[in-house]
């Protein structure tokens, strides 16, 4: 494949002139408040929908939409529009000036210049640019190679989902940054189906790049990751239920992570004290073995991005270090609340969304162990070695999630296939229990969903054991 | 470019290209105010609108959105190249909007004419009687809100159809003390301000934490259970939803594929989708596709009597459509289970030792419409001679969807509205297995 490299695409897209932006900025805090916000947003999106290998839907959207958000201390105002005259524009900032009212800056300077910053992820191939067929190419070898997997494999699902979004952020303190994300997903279900019991399996690979990803996976192997879990899951008999040690595969299986401590790290919940780790900082949470980062600069990642949606750089936060916590992931408004600097971790699904601190790509860092040896150590337990999605409630640290593929470990070795397990705890009990961490590192792709949307987040880990955890499986 | 010139454009464009065409017009309005710990945390105050089209030549469809009412040409632009994409040798239709429309009030209007101040006050109130609460340490989120939905719906083969709706809803969420912290959320909705009782609101979910207070988990083992009204609701749009639809079973992907007219469920269960249901949100004279809805029955005395159909799925079995496109799939207006005699104390009497399911965690990952498998994280209340005695922790439910309707032995009469249109009453399950910590 051959690449026309081209310098980022942002700059130009973006319709409000800068003296709209600074007109609306001034008018909210003519009106109210102390701080005052625009973002505008423009995104492309592709979704395309394969059953049985046939193109069944394909859909294109265009969408442009403005928030404009103020506040007054550490309270907040959003509103949106995608009435894009200035008449309307204005008036939207009037209205949140006025119900935020007390302070009203009436001679605001403000010196908004454009912010430019080192562009972190190169898309070499945007999705405008490349032709429809080539992407519903990519989805037939996916198709292909799920369905001749195995003979117990019915249907196939291929899901392709693009989209090339620019922002900009712009705000009372001079903040004037634009920012391109494109993201390229590929999403394959395959359902097996075997003495009329139907299984499923799931894998759904995709980056913060253009078409090139497509040049860095392995299409195929993507459809049989799915095609594996369902022909394995559609023979295998139920988990069992009880307390047991859980090994946990790397890449996706961080969802542990995610929802058990990643959430509960966000300004959301921290700063309203609704947090089981608020006011733990420097203190000791985990074991020793577990370190982890939320990283919104890894280049091209599922989850990264130049800024955040305020217009914040994104860095490494360090969350915990050898088992003490470090640092958690914030807003504006959260470091309003909490007396605390933003960590370049505001997020929102889109324009109709107010941000919020949200996670980019959460990990826990390599340990020392191999995966083989991990297993070796465990005498009976379960090996999630797929998992699936999870939630948690921040306040009380109760999570759950989904092993989509799991496996018996009896005498140290993977044995008979395992369906239906779930795995529940508290997030703080959980990391005080994590005894072994091996040191094959990957990353998986989902999308996370809180207040502020459903937004690409990466999860990631390496192979870990946890030493007692609920499974919720079937009783003998 | 006002909405009717463009939609003049794009119908006479795309006739000259050869293409039927169809348009779907929302327009949004959204306010709703959020409380964090009593202070003002997110108020929304907001407006948007979108075009979707759809072409349509040989029974293939190409679909695209803008919210930039500015290219008509653009947007069949694009529409035609993904109709050029699609192999599929279905054949789609456009509905020519023949045929007799329930006359459905959906707008009233109530909670615009409310001033904002009205709001905060009623949203004030609900954290005050949840934070003056004995046992609550904290109120993390109060949320008052309402919207208002107008669509529009018109293509070249003569349909042409309108709707307005609005609704409200509060919601909040509270945590007790406790030696780990305990967490309620209750919410309702209603479509006029009157019918939204916000005390009774925070009091539930009050009475959701401080019932958890010294929770502990179980033994694991089965147990007979009541699978209250509200996470009913929740199982049964997961699960229940998916596997009605036509082109689910058409397409392997529903485990009721060739199960019509069998007993899939126990026999006191009857379940209907209706476009009508005083309360809910999501009553409708149209589907997504423009066909009139009308009542049908799914499940009678336990017997499978029909899948969902949009247009698509219906002339593949040389069937007509239910009314029941939603989007780009299928699904129930309102799915109703329908109410039995009892009331909740009298299941409690009913249930005499057992656990009550007050929380679902996990529907999303843990619950499989294909396989009909779900292993879910659950609280609850241990209930012993018909009396609840404490709450229950750290415990899954699983099992298999379907064998679990045919477990179901009684059904309340205290029916829940979600969000979605799913109205449940509370039943009794005769056996499900429960993980805990022993």
């Amino acid at each position: 494949m051959c690449y026309n490299l081209r310098e980022n695409n942002n700059g130009g897209e973006i319709v409000l002139s800068k003296e709209l932006v600074h007109e609306i900025i001034a008018t909210v805090l003519k009106y109210g408040g102390d701080f005052a916000e625009v973002f505008v947003e423009k995104r492309y999106t592709n979704t395309f929908e394969m059953k049985n290998g046939d193109l069944e839907n394909a859909s294109s959207g265009n969408s442009f939409g403005v928030g404009i958000r103020g506040f007054l201390n550490t309270q907040a105002v959003y509103a949106y529009t995608n009435d894009l005259s200035r008449e309307s524009l204005l008036n939207v900032a009037k209205r949140v000036g006025e119900a935020l009212g007390e302070i009203k800056i009436k001679d605001l300077t403000l010196n908004l210049t454009k912010k430019e910053f080192e562009n972190k992820h190169i898309v070499l191939l945007y999705p405008e640019d490349i032709s429809k067929k080539k992407k519903v190419d990519i989805m037939k070898r996916a198709y292909h190679s799920a369905k001749k997997y195995s003979d117990l494999i019915k249907q196939v699902v291929v899901r392709y989902w693009e989209y090339n979004q620019n922002i900009l952020v712009a705000n009372s303190e001079g903040v004037f940054s634009e920012d391109n994300r494109v993201r390229t997903r590929l999403m394959i279900s395959a359902v097996a189906e075997h003495n009329g019991v139907m299984e499923t399996g799931f894998y759904g690979p995709g980056a913060g790049m253009g078409f090139e990803f497509f040049d860095r996976i392995d299409v195929e192997e993507a459809g049989k990751l799915a095609a594996r879990t369902a022909t394995k899951m559609v023979k295998a008999d139920p988990a069992p239920a009880g307390k047991l040690p859980v090994v946990i595969a790397n890449e996706f299986g961080g969802v542990i992570f995610h929802e058990a401590v990643g959430h509960a790290l966000e300004a959301t919940s921290v700063a309203k004290g609704a947090s089981v780790f608020a006011g733990k900082l420097e203190q000791k949470v985990a074991t020793e073995c577990v370190s982890a980062v939320d990283d919104g600069t890894i280049p091209n990642a599922w989850g990264s991005t130049n800024i955040d949606d305020e217009g914040t750089p994104t860095r490494r936060n360090l969350l915990i270090e050898k088992g003490i916590l470090k640092g958690y992931m914030i807003d504006k408004l959260g470091g309003r609340r909490m007396n605390m600097e933003p960590t370049g971790s505001a997020r929102r699904q889109d324009y109709t969304f107010a941000p919020t601190s949200r996670m980019t790509n959460t990990f826990i860092l390599p340990g020392d162990n191999y995966p083989e040896e991990i297993i070796a150590n465990t005498e009976y337990g379960l090996y999630a070695k797929r998992m699936g999605g999870g939630s948690v409630n921040p306040a009380t640290g109760e999570f759950n999630f989904a092993v989509n593929e799991g496996y018996l470990i009896e005498n140290g070795k993977i044995t008979k296939p395992v369906r239906g397990a779930t795995l529940i705890g508290k997030g703080y009990e959980i990391i005080q229990k994590i005894d072994m961490v091996g040191n094959d590192v990957a990353r998986g792709q989902g999308m996370c969903g809180s207040i502020s949307g459903s937004i690409p987040a990466d999860v990631g880990q390496p192979t870990i054991r946890v030493s007692e955890i609920i499974v919720g499986g079937r009783n003998k | 470019m006002t909405y009717n010139e463009f939609k003049d454009k794009i119908f006479k464009l795309a006739k000259e290209k050869g293409f039927e065409a169809q348009i779907y017009y929302s327009k949004n309005y959204e306010f709703s105010l959020r409380l964090a710990n009593g202070q003002m945390d997110e108020y929304k105050d907001a407006n948007s609108s979108s075009i979707s089209l759809k072409v349509l030549k040989d029974g293939k469809i190409g679909s695209a959105s803008t919210t930039i009412f500015d290219s008509p040409e653009r947007l069949l632009e694009e529409a035609i190249t993904n109709y050029e994409i699609i192999d599929s040798n279905e054949e789609n239709l456009f509905y020519d909007g023949s045929g007799e429309y329930l006359e459905i009030q959906s707008y009233y209007g109530e909670f615009e004419k409310l001033s904002v101040k009205e709001k905060m006050e009623k949203l004030n109130k609900m954290f005050e009687i949840a934070s003056k609460k004995e046992n609550i340490m904290m109120v993390p989120m109060t949320v008052y809100g309402h919207q208002t939905t107008e669509v529009s719906m018109a293509n070249t083969l003569g349909l042409d159809k309108t709707y307005k709706g609005d609704g409200g809803y509060a919601y909040l969420s509270v945590v007790a003390k406790d030696q780990s912290p305990r967490s309620g959320f209750w919410y309702g909705l209603a479509p006029k301000p009157e019918n939204l009782d916000i005390e009774k609101i925070s009091e539930m979910a009050v009475k959701e934490a401080v019932s958890k207070i010294g929770s502990k988990s179980v033994k694991s083992g089965k147990y007979r259970v009541i699978l209250r009204s509200d996470e009913f609701a929740s199982l049964i749009s997961t699960m229940l939803i998916p596997m009605i639809s036509a082109e689910n079973a058409q397409k392997n992907m529903s485990p009721l594929k060739n199960k019509l007219g069998e007993k899939i469920a126990s026999e006191v269960l009857k379940i209907k989708d209706v476009p009508y249901y005083e309360g809910s949100l999501s009553n409708a004279s149209f589907d997504s596709e423009g066909v009139p809805t009308k009542e049908k029955t799914i499940i009678e005395n336990g017997e499978f009597k029909t899948f969902l159909y949009n247009l698509k799925t219906a002339k593949k079995e040389g069937k007509e459509s239910t009314g029941n496109a939603s989007g780009r799939g299928i699904a129930p207006i309102n799915l109703l289970v329908e109410s039995g005699e009892k009331s909740f104390d009298e299941l409690l009497k009913e249930l005499n030792n057992g656990i009550i399911i007050t929380s679902l965690e996990g529907l999303h990952s843990g619950a499989n419409p294909i396989s009909g498998e779900f292993s879910l994280g659950a609280q609850g209340l241990k209930v012993e001679n018909g009396e609840i005695v404490s709450g229950v922790e750290q415990i899954t439910i699983s099992g298999n969807f379907l064998e679990m309707m045919k477990k179901v032995e009684q059904v309340g009469n205290d029916m829940w509205i979600s969000f979605g249109g799913t109205i449940t009453p509370s039943v009794i399950i005769s056996e499900i297995d429960i993980a805990g910590n022993e």
